[in-house]
């Protein structure tokens, strides 16, 4: 069963420290809905067009995106500075203008 | 369902809006628009980063050779090049461009996506270093069943 659903959450983030780097895996609520498909089903189409990610008010990834992520997108990445029990706040924005953001802490 | 959906979702609304809308780094939808509308993998390279001279080298791009469900190819990304942006795209679908990772102070080139591709293809990272130089890296692969649904 996919945990971001059966929490009602719209984002799960793990964050966790090795070293002095931070590894983040992030999994997003989202239906991704490419053009072809909203049109197919006479829909909207609506998919995240910017994720970003702060901690302690810098931000460590962005990333700029198309309707071609996965369904759900899931993001991998990796940074430096940030020590254990910093949180780690994501915020996406999608087409449609909606925004969401989730919060985690490293661990 | 919808609705309830709907409200559901309101309550968090009110904390996005307390998000500070500092985020001073670069949005490429908004400064680049023709990179997510371009429908060859070179225009948009041409459209991002204003030229398409580029080395072969110094990237690691990992995909698997068959993909089996186009819908969610794992792509993985990485680079010891100091780096200020990262670009991916690919050669399967309508339009080029999958997304543009910026490089943050303390940011490491090392990430995972899943992403779509219609059909068999390329995909291609384009990566900008500090010093302006681009680097790529490419790989073809298989999908068996094309996934641009949902």
């Amino acid at each position: 069963m996919n945990p971001i659903d059966k929490q009602g959450n719209h984002m799960k983030i793990k964050a966790k420290l090795k070293g002095d780097i931070v590894k983040v895996k992030a999994l997003v609520k989202h239906d991704m809905l490419t053009y072809d498909t909203a049109k197919k089903k006479g829909l909207k189409a609506n998919f995240i067009t910017r994720l970003t990610a702060t901690v302690n008010g810098k931000i460590v990834f962005e990333v700029s995106t198309s309707q071609f992520l996965s369904k759900n997108p899931i993001f991998k990445f990796q940074f430096r500075g940030a020590g254990k029990g910093d949180k780690i706040e994501m915020t996406w924005i999608d087409l449609l203008g909606n925004t969401k953001s989730g919060k985690g802490k490293i661990k | 369902m919808q609705r309830r959906k709907f409200l559901s979702l309101s309550g968090l609304a009110a904390f996005a809006a307390m998000a500070p809308a500092r985020l001073s780094a670069e949005d490429y939808r908004t400064t680049k628009p023709d990179v997510w509308t371009s429908h060859t993998v070179d225009d948009s390279i041409k459209k991002l980063y204003g030229s398409n001279r580029y080395i072969k080298e110094g990237v690691k791009l990992t995909a698997p050779d068959v993909a089996a469900n186009g819908g969610a190819i794992p792509v993985d990304i990485s680079s010891n090049i100091p780096t200020k942006s990262v670009a991916v795209f690919q050669d399967a679908n309508p339009e080029s461009a999958v997304a543009v990772f910026t490089v943050h102070e303390g940011g490491i080139v090392n990430y995972s996506i899943k992403m779509k591709m219609k059909a068999s293809g390329t995909i291609t990272v384009i990566l900008e270093s500090l010093d302006g130089k681009l680097y790529t890296a490419t790989k073809t692969l298989e999908v068996a069943l094309g996934g641009c649904e949902g």
